[in-house]
């Protein structure tokens, strides 16, 4: 233990089950604290539904994935560990990938082009090397579940903020992505806004992605120092 | 001295500030702005109030919240840049385009990297092409001259709904600019010197007599404030002449080769913002190389890809895109043509002069 | 991050064979071997997996192209599968291009063409149906890459910018008319983007000279061309 600026720093010790869920949501974040998996993060969120779209089959495979490469560990060599999960990886990618254009093919239609891209998605082989190569099998989909949502979430507020500016709407065409019951979530924020174009464009992911950080990175300071004031304790994740 | 203070180099210094520097670019830039805001009238003149304003208050805020002391605002440097991105604005352009770009050059432009002197892209042409990848259709919608008071032009009311309320200007009012018209004729089939004889004066060219941005159509005002410029040593001479030449070889090159495809020099000098850049933007000290070596390399690139990419490229004009590139290359630009120390040679060994006195020494000794 | 450990205490009956994984695990047989069967597995999944949705894929593509062909061509006009019937027709200024044949009762009423033309972002892929005569039955883009927001508008989904084309045949309007306003023809551009209705209306006016060039060709004899 130490101090820092008059308050005690405190290692949170142990962790419950569900904490490999809870702390994958926003302290371990893939993407806003990982930095992992920019590439479909920026490349896809030219709108809410893409976003979700994206994050729910990423979250899907993370699962999978997670599941297998955690319950063979005991038998992955470290010298091949990378082009086995790789392997295990891109084909059950393909499998969900051939699964959708088979039976779901309203939804493969809107999503199709990013399933394929899921392998190439570094959240998905840096929770295997990081997480599942040394946790069981219930963590690590634990973990995968929660970096899948905390994945998706962030796509869906960087897809949600780029289609208002951009397009003026939020969540256009979720019907396709979620079916007929969900119309009601297709809204039109700002009538008859031509909308700044910027937005939709590369440069916009990059813009919004930077403000997203400054801003956890605000929320994270307040937090902190909100607690050094009433308890005197700064905890730090292990 | 004692050792533990720092040693101090005989340094003249030269009085210049960067104060000094904004200001006298700013009265550089006074006749090319008049002459444009007499050119194109009231709505001309609330764009550039507002973007100018715009740019101000945004610093304000910037350093109030960064816990900056305000009186850093004084020193100019936004007031400069809300004022060269307002020459680059179409002059009808509605209200928040300009204010919007303000923003955006200020904040993202500017103080995101840290504030004066820290940012890589020149401010006001990130907000520039910004806006122009934004809201393509105001950024390309361009006014006719209408000079004050002359028949027909927009009275104050009429310039403040156009710039407030979005008021379409009315049929004839508008038209294309000198690129946009020679690339739109020469996609059908017609030839570069036959459009230029129906569409294209030199001299009303040259005097700023034709559509195109706020400041940037008069030639001839925009070259006497460079000169003045040139004169008082604010600005270097190497990168407006490397990028001038850089266009206008190739350019009249090209016109001898094929004069049926490709338009003179003259043309491309008094068309488009070619001067405001060359004089005005690439110029800027923060983002340009520091050796005289690196700002030929510099004013070279810029002109090269103005060339490029006006006579190939989508785009007609391309100035703020050329400034962009090579501000991104200077940082590299800077590594490779390191200016020589003083007593040493480019490589960083002493000169011979130095090694022999050194040697003169160590014989004085003996 | 997360380093603690959180494997179960191992029993010790399972110690020594845990060690001799570990033995092993260190061997390059071992790891030459673990790689080819992972791999065999996941190849024979992907095998299988094939196996139960190829068919199901099959049908469902077909389906999407059927669904893209009847919007241009009206499926009363025809009682043939112009899908099975495709071929590739040799042209000298286009190369080859994907001809979709109508019939009824054996007779050519309607061709589907499949053209591309290079737009602002990358291709564009049309499909443009036309009838004997040379008229437009119909045109929709199967896939671009413009500026969303801006040159999107091709996209029927979007705005019914593309369905004015039906009924337009190489003479109506003449030719001077098949281009944008901006270049002295008929159709409009759109706010903001010229390039990407130019290129979708030299596709077409490409398409429509193809078939004046072949007109005999594709509505004569049928056999004569091979598939």
């Amino acid at each position: 233990m130490s101090h820092c600026g008059g308050a005690q720093i405190v290692v949170r010790q142990g962790k419950r089950p569900w904490q490999y869920f809870t702390d994958a949501l926003w302290d371990y974040n893939v993407a806003l604290v990982q930095m992992l998996a920019l590439c479909p993060a920026l490349a896809v969120t030219t709108s809410a539904t893409n976003g979700l779209g994206m994050g729910l089959a990423t979250t899907l495979v993370l699962i999978i994935s997670n599941a297998i490469i955690s319950s063979l560990r005991h038998v992955i060599s470290p010298e091949v560990r990378n082009p086995l999960m790789i392997g295990i990886i891109a084909g059950v990618v393909t499998l969900i990938d051939m699964a959708m254009n088979a039976w779901t093919h309203e939804l493969y239609q809107v999503l199709g082009l990013f399933i394929a891209l899921i392998v190439t998605n570094c959240a998905v082989l840096g929770r295997a090397e990081a997480f599942c190569l040394k946790h069981p099998v219930l963590p690590s989909i634990l973990d995968g579940a929660g970096s899948g949502i905390g994945f998706t979430w962030v796509l869906v507020l960087i897809g949600g903020i780029r289609e208002i500016l951009g397009s003026g709407t939020l969540f256009a065409q979720a019907s396709s992505l979620l079916g007929v019951h969900f119309q009601w979530l297709e809204l039109t924020v700002l009538p008859g806004f031509q909308g700044i174009l910027l937005a939709i464009l590369p440069p916009g992911a990059f813009i919004a992605l930077g403000f997203l950080l400054a801003g956890k990175r605000v929320l994270d300071r307040r937090r902190a120092e909100r607690r050094i004031k009433t308890h005197g304790e700064l905890v730090v994740l292990p | 001295m004692t050792p533990d203070q720092p040693a101090c180099g005989p340094f003249a210094h030269d009085r210049s500030t960067v104060n000094r520097l904004m200001l006298h670019v700013c009265l550089a830039l006074l006749p090319a702005s008049l002459f444009g805001l007499y050119l194109f009238g009231w709505p001309a003149i609330n764009l550039w109030l507002l973007t100018c304003a715009a740019a101000l208050l945004s610093e304000a805020v910037c350093l109030h919240l960064l816990g900056q002391p305000l009186r850093r605002l004084l020193d100019g440097s936004a007031l400069l840049t809300g004022w060269l991105l307002a020459l680059s604005l179409p002059p009808w352009a509605p209200w928040w385009v300009g204010v919007g770009g303000s923003v955006f050059a200020i904040g993202i432009g500017k103080q995101l990297y840290g504030g004066i002197g820290q940012n890589l892209f020149n401010p006001a042409m990130l907000a520039r092409v910004a806006l122009l990848i934004a809201f393509p259709l105001q950024m390309t919608s361009w006014a006719l001259p209408h000079p004050l008071g002359a028949a027909g032009t927009p009275d104050f009311l009429d310039g403040l709904r156009i710039t407030f309320a979005g008021a379409a200007p009315l049929d004839g009012m508008s038209g294309a600019t000198a690129l946009g018209n020679l690339k739109t004729q020469l996609t059908l089939q017609r030839s570069a010197s036959d459009i230029l004889a129906s569409d294209f004066r030199l001299l009303p060219s040259l005097l700023g007599y034709s559509g195109g941005s706020l400041g940037e159509t008069s030639t001839l005002l925009l070259l006497l404030g460079g000169l003045w410029l040139l004169a008082l040593r604010i600005v270097h001479w190497e990168i407006p002449l490397a990028m001038l030449l850089a266009v206008l070889l190739p350019a009249a090159l090209a016109q001898q080769i094929d004069p049926l495809r490709y338009p003179g020099a003259l043309y491309h000098l008094s068309s488009g913002g070619l001067l405001l850049g060359a004089l005005f933007i690439a110029t800027d000290p923060v983002t340009s190389p520091v050796s005289r070596v690196g700002r030929l390399i510099f004013g070279g690139g810029c002109g090269l890809l103005v060339y490029l990419i006006r006579t190939w490229g989508n785009f007609p004009e391309a100035v703020a895109f050329a400034v962009l590139f090579m501000n991104a290359l200077s940082p590299l630009i800077d590594r490779t043509c390191r200016p020589r120390a003083y007593g040493r040679n480019p490589r960083g060994k002493p000169l011979v002069a130095a090694s022999w006195t050194r040697r003169a020494k160590e014989v004085d000794k003996v | 991050m997360n380093s603690e450990q959180t494997d179960l205490p191992v029993p010790p009956e399972r110690e020594a064979e845990a060690s001799r994984l570990a033995r092993w695990r260190s061997r390059v047989a071992y790891q030459g071997l673990s790689l080819g069967l992972v791999c065999a597995l996941v190849a024979l999944a992907l095998l299988l997996g094939d196996h139960f949705t190829r068919d199901a894929i099959a049908s469902r593509q077909q389906e999407d192209q059927l669904a893209t062909l009847r919007q241009v061509l009206p499926a009363r006009l025809y009682d043939n599968d112009p899908l099975a019937e495709a071929f590739r027709l040799q042209d000298a200024e286009l190369g080859e291009v994907e001809v979709y044949p109508a019939r009824r009762g054996g007779e050519l009423v309607a061709v589907a063409l499949r053209v591309g033309t290079l737009g602002y972002g990358g291709p564009i892929v049309q499909l443009i149906a036309l009838d004997n005569q040379g008229r437009i039955l119909g045109v929709r883009v199967l896939s671009h890459k413009e500026t969303p927001g801006l040159a999107d508008k091709i996209e029927a989904a979007k705005s019914d910018w593309i369905t004015r084309f039906a009924g337009l045949s190489l003479g109506n309007p003449p030719l001077a008319g098949w281009a944008v306003q901006k270049d002295g023809g008929q159709f409009d551009q759109f706010a903001g983007a010229t390039i990407t209705p130019r290129a979708v209306v030299k596709g077409i006016l490409r398409a429509l000279q193809l078939h004046a060039r072949h007109a005999g060709k594709l509505a004569g004899q049928p056999e004569e061309v091979q598939p």
